[in-house]
């Protein structure tokens, strides 16, 4: 070890003599060489007087370690000025492997310190590595070693790691005893899915817990991806269980040990009860591994991460150990993972959709929110496990939630009407409320399978060029049979593997969300923006010419009008995006496409103008979606087979269309209303987010609105875009004139000063640009944004209005 | 090593222990807490007998009667050098776990003899010369206390077995 000088030292000393030569013995605390230094000091002369003196002080240098002196670094008579090296001592033991404040080795206390101690030994070991021990300490030199020795093995049998969790993503765990009387009762309508749920006892899990019976039911196909999987995988459990809930769950999926061994890593010996870090079993480096877990953010989204789709059999039970985990972003991620469980058209969860997301709020998660890891919080966290698995004891939140479904289902049967039968079938076939049609294991073999076959075709093709380069470089030589095994230098990273397969299926994809996330939510940063954005997704806060999907979690949002503008932007749900993500493949869009409103379907672009679109876009697939929207009889058929033929106003007839318009005015009456609201929202941005997502949408999308919805209606009486156009543009010119007479009535004065301001503010607004950008679009679609923007800044503050609109119908008539 | 050692303690009792079975209570109420503790410097292993019960003091105003026992008991406290047995709970790469009664004690690769080398491939995995000696979890180790460091409740411990008479049984 090389001593180094602290920095405590006065400097600059002089080197004045070395007491030990290289070959002698040194031990703790024994001087090395002495040295001088200068200071200033107050000297009084015994007579009352005092004096600064400077004086030179001889002082020795003392060993903070033992062993044996091997060179001098310094020389007798050296000015040293700041902190040098000094000696390298060889020690007989380094304390690299340390075992409770003890070192491994030498059995030496490696937490005493002195006043010599300038780092305390144990600080050489660091790092913990052990999966079921913390208190085994290694230094980085031995860690490294171990990992070295582990990957050459691995490769050696051609082999990857695989970090597996176990909450959700190969099991699911809840304590709600019906889970057990269900099992019991062969009449009971969940029988079927529940019977081969294992269950066992945690006697000693905290106080209030005791006994409690632990009911687990393992992910459809897990026996089988195991076995399949620990041939090409070395497989570890990191799971944010305890260690006993832990063993018990290997106990079940693992009873001979053969696939995971030891390998477990619990929340007792975690280190973090927020986040799992790789760095706790692969300290320094982790090219090899893969991780599968149905969190991303715990994990803060690792490139060696496989996000699964979380396994929610018990609905509603939630992962019964997240409470130490922060919460999780529901939204968009988890819903449609149910949904989709359920075999029925997206169409009917508008039905179904109450009881579902009831389901979805886990008692735990209300209870918990995020947290760091102060002992209080953990306490509180704590704490809240436990009354949450009590909660889950005794309100048994499955029956419950059977009951509903059976009270829905008597009264779905007791209604005769034909649409609500329609809408009522799929409840009757969810009669028994625990579904198991899981097939993401299935899924998720084919994925590791080919991530470990790229794997080692990347390393297969890196070593025959190594090894034909060797060979022509030491041509006669002998190359070492261990060279010939195996070259860690040149493994490649499964850190760069992975994120090149999965950037391959969503590559080029432009994403657009229109509520999806909340408001006020980092749209970059959301779960599902991360999830998607490993998988090379482009994710944009407006549409423009270069997006081609637009993931709309509701249908009638001002882009989702905007987007049916662009033929090549395909408008799906949800539950594209997570199905492409949970597929790993670039899913087709036909069944997830979102049945629009036929009032929200914008005029296309004209041929000429699509055309110049087109050769704006560098996006493969625009052909295969261009023939879909060009037309608007096409995306009408569309909308049929998409099941919207109650909605369309094709069959309407004149009451119908009479009431539609009635409902048309109290819209429009309430829209200006709440265009006011922003305003005076701009003041207090304290006020409740429900309304300000309102105002995201309507603030921008009421002209269109108004003006669309009456077109829609007049599209389908009359057929005929022209008329159509003209009439538009007529409705704008009067909601306008509206407006310009409004300050008349006074009482309207404040909130009609503000919608100006917040107009021109809001310019740079997504949402802004959205409504408008089809008046200012038409003329030259070419235009970039920013020229947009300022044409139509130039537009609104010169009250342009009117004629905007009528250069526009111009525009478009001819 | 073993000691038999006379301490005392102070055990409260409460009032409705009052009456003819109150020494088996506090026999009862010693056993459970004395025996197997760990004090950080040796674990008792067994209380033998009670040397003087003294006598009870009702303490004013919570109407507790408090009692000064001395006893004795078996302890334990592991030294370096000392040889103990001990059962492998869990083998890593590193080095090899074992637990010798209460004290845990762990044994680095390097105080492993060198021809007993870490065989991860077998299940479960081992430490191994590849002839009569294994050492896998379960298996009962004869080895040498190199450290023993006492912690606040718990003792924890190097170990070796690259001396002669040392290692697997």
């Amino acid at each position: 070890m090389l001593l180094r000088l602290p920095t405590s030292l006065h400097y600059p000393i002089t080197v004045t003599s070395l007491l030990k030569q290289p070959g002698d013995t040194v031990e703790k605390d024994e001087a090395l060489f002495w040295y001088a230094y200068e200071t200033t000091v107050t000297e009084g002369d015994g007579l009352g007087n005092t004096a600064e003196v400077k004086r030179r002080y001889p002082t020795r240098f003392e060993s903070t370690v033992d062993g044996e002196v091997v060179k001098w670094q310094i020389q007798k008579g050296d000015v040293i000025d700041e902190p040098v090296n000094v000696v390298e001592i060889d020690e007989p033991c380094a304390h690299e492997i340390q075992f409770g404040g003890l070192c491994a080795e030498c059995g030496k206390d490696m937490t005493e310190s002195t006043y010599n101690t300038e780092i305390t030994d144990s600080m050489r070991a660091p790092i913990s590595m052990a999966h079921d021990n913390v208190t085994l300490t290694v230094s980085e030199r031995e860690a490294t070693r171990v990992e070295e020795d582990a990957k050459r093995r691995l490769l050696a049998s051609r082999r990857l790691t695989l970090v597996v969790d176990l909450d959700q993503t190969i099991i699911h765990a809840t304590v709600d005893p019906t889970v057990g009387e269900w099992r019991e009762d062969k009449q009971n309508p969940n029988h079927e899915a529940v019977k081969d749920v294992r269950q066992f006892q945690l006697i000693d899990d905290g106080p209030g817990m005791r006994g409690c019976w632990y009911y687990i039911k393992l992910r459809p196909g897990l026996e089988e991806f195991l076995q399949n999987v620990a041939e090409i995988y070395e497989l570890h459990i990191y799971t944010m269980g305890t260690r006993a809930y832990a063993q018990h769950i290997v106990d079940i999926i693992d009873p001979t040990r053969k696939l995971f061994g030891d390998r477990i890593l619990s929340r007792d010996e975690s280190g973090s009860l927020t986040v799992k870090d790789l760095q706790r079993l692969f300290p320094v480096d982790t090219k090899m591994v893969v991780i599968i877990d149905d969190r991303g953010d715990i994990w803060r989204w690792s490139p060696n991460l496989i996000k699964v789709s979380p396994y929610d059999f018990f609905v509603g039970i939630g992962d019964i150990n997240s409470s130490f985990l922060p919460k999780k972003e529901d939204i968009g991620v988890n819903k449609p993972q149910i949904e989709a469980k359920a075999p029925e058209k997206t169409k009917e969860h508008h039905v179904n959709g109450k009881t579902q997301e009831g389901a979805e709020v886990s008692a735990l998660e209300q209870l918990v929110t995020m947290g760091g890891d102060s002992p209080r919080l953990l306490q509180e966290q704590a704490d809240a496990q436990e009354e949450t698995i009590l909660h889950q004891v005794e309100d048994r939140p499955l029956l419950q939630k059977q009951k509903e479904l059976e009270a829905e289902d008597t009264a779905g049967t007791s209604e005769a009407s034909s649409s609500v039968e329609d809408t009522q079938e799929p409840t009757k076939h969810r009669h028994h409320l625990l579904e198991d049609h899981d097939q993401e294991l299935f899924q998720l073999q084919n994925r590791l399978e080919q991530v470990h076959l790229q794997f080692y075709d990347e390393y297969d093709k890196r070593r025959t060029l190594a090894l034909g380069g060797r060979v022509a470089a030491l041509r006669g030589e002998k190359v070492h049979s261990r060279d010939k095994d195996v070259d860690l230098k040149l493994v490649p990273d499964v850190k760069d593997i992975m994120p090149q397969i999965k950037r391959r299926i969503l590559g080029g994809v432009v994403l657009v969300f229109s509520g999806v996330l909340p408001l006020g939510i980092d749209f970059q940063n959301a779960d599902i923006s991360l999830w998607a954005k490993s998988f090379g997704v482009t994710i944009s806060s407006r549409v423009n010419a270069r997006t081609t999907h637009l993931v709309a979690g509701r249908n009638r949002t001002a882009k989702v009008r905007e987007a049916t503008r662009y033929p090549n932007i395909k408008i799906v749900t949800t539950q594209w995006l997570v199905d492409a993500l949970v597929q790993w493949r670039h899913v087709d869009e036909e069944p997830y496409l979102l049945p629009l409103h036929p009032d929200d379907r914008g005029d296309p672009l004209t041929p000429s103008e699509l055309e110049l679109e087109a050769s704006m876009l560098s996006s493969t697939d625009e052909d295969m979606t261009g023939s879909q929207w060009t037309q608007e009889d096409d995306a009408e058929d569309i909308f049929k087979s998409s099941g919207l033929d109650e909605t369309s106003p094709i069959g309407y007839d004149a009451d119908e269309q009479a009431a539609v318009h009635d409902e048309l005015k109290d819209f429009l009456g309430s829209d200006d209303e709440s265009e006011s609201d922003t305003e005076s929202l701009l003041d207090e941005p304290s006020t409740g987010g429900k309304k300000r997502k309102r105002n995201g949408e309507t603030e921008s999308g009421t002209d269109e609105e108004e003006s669309g919805d009456e077109d829609g209606d007049d599209h389908d009486k009359q057929g005929s875009r022209l008329s159509q156009r003209i009439k538009r543009s007529y409705e704008r010119n009067t909601k306008l004139r509206e407006i310009t007479s409004a300050p008349a009535s006074g009482s309207d004065q404040v909130s009609l000063g503000l919608p100006k301001t917040s107009v021109v503010e809001g310019v740079s607004d997504t949402e802004t640009t959205g409504t408008s950008g089809p008046k200012a679009d038409y003329p030259d679609p070419d235009d970039d944004d920013d020229e947009l923007e300022r044409e139509m800044l130039a537009a609104f503050e010169g009250g342009g209005y009117d004629s905007q609109a009528e250069t526009d119908t111009a525009a478009e008539n001819g | 090593m073993f000691f038999l050692k006379e301490e005392t303690k102070v055990i409260s009792m409460h009032p409705s222990y009052f009456g003819p079975n109150m020494r088996e209570y506090l026999i009862g109420r010693l056993n459970e807490e004395e025996e197997g503790r760990c004090t950080g410097d040796h674990f008792v292993i067994c209380v033998m007998d009670m040397v003087d019960i003294g006598e009870g003091r009702v303490m004013p105003g919570i109407g507790m009667a408090e009692y000064t026992i001395r006893y004795r008991a078996i302890i334990w406290k592991p030294f370096r050098g000392e040889t103990v047995d001990a059962i492998v709970t869990s083998v890593k790469p590193t080095g090899i776990f074992t637990l010798a009664g209460p004290l845990s004690v762990f044994i680095a690769r390097k105080n492993i003899p060198s021809d007993i080398k870490w065989e991860p491939n077998t299940v479960p995995p081992q430490y191994t010369d590849h002839a009569d000696q294994v050492i896998e979890k379960g298996t009962s180790l004869r080895l040498k206390i190199l450290g023993v460091k006492p912690d606040v409740a718990a003792i924890n411990a190097i170990g070796t077995i690259k001396e002669d008479y040392l290692g697997p049984l």
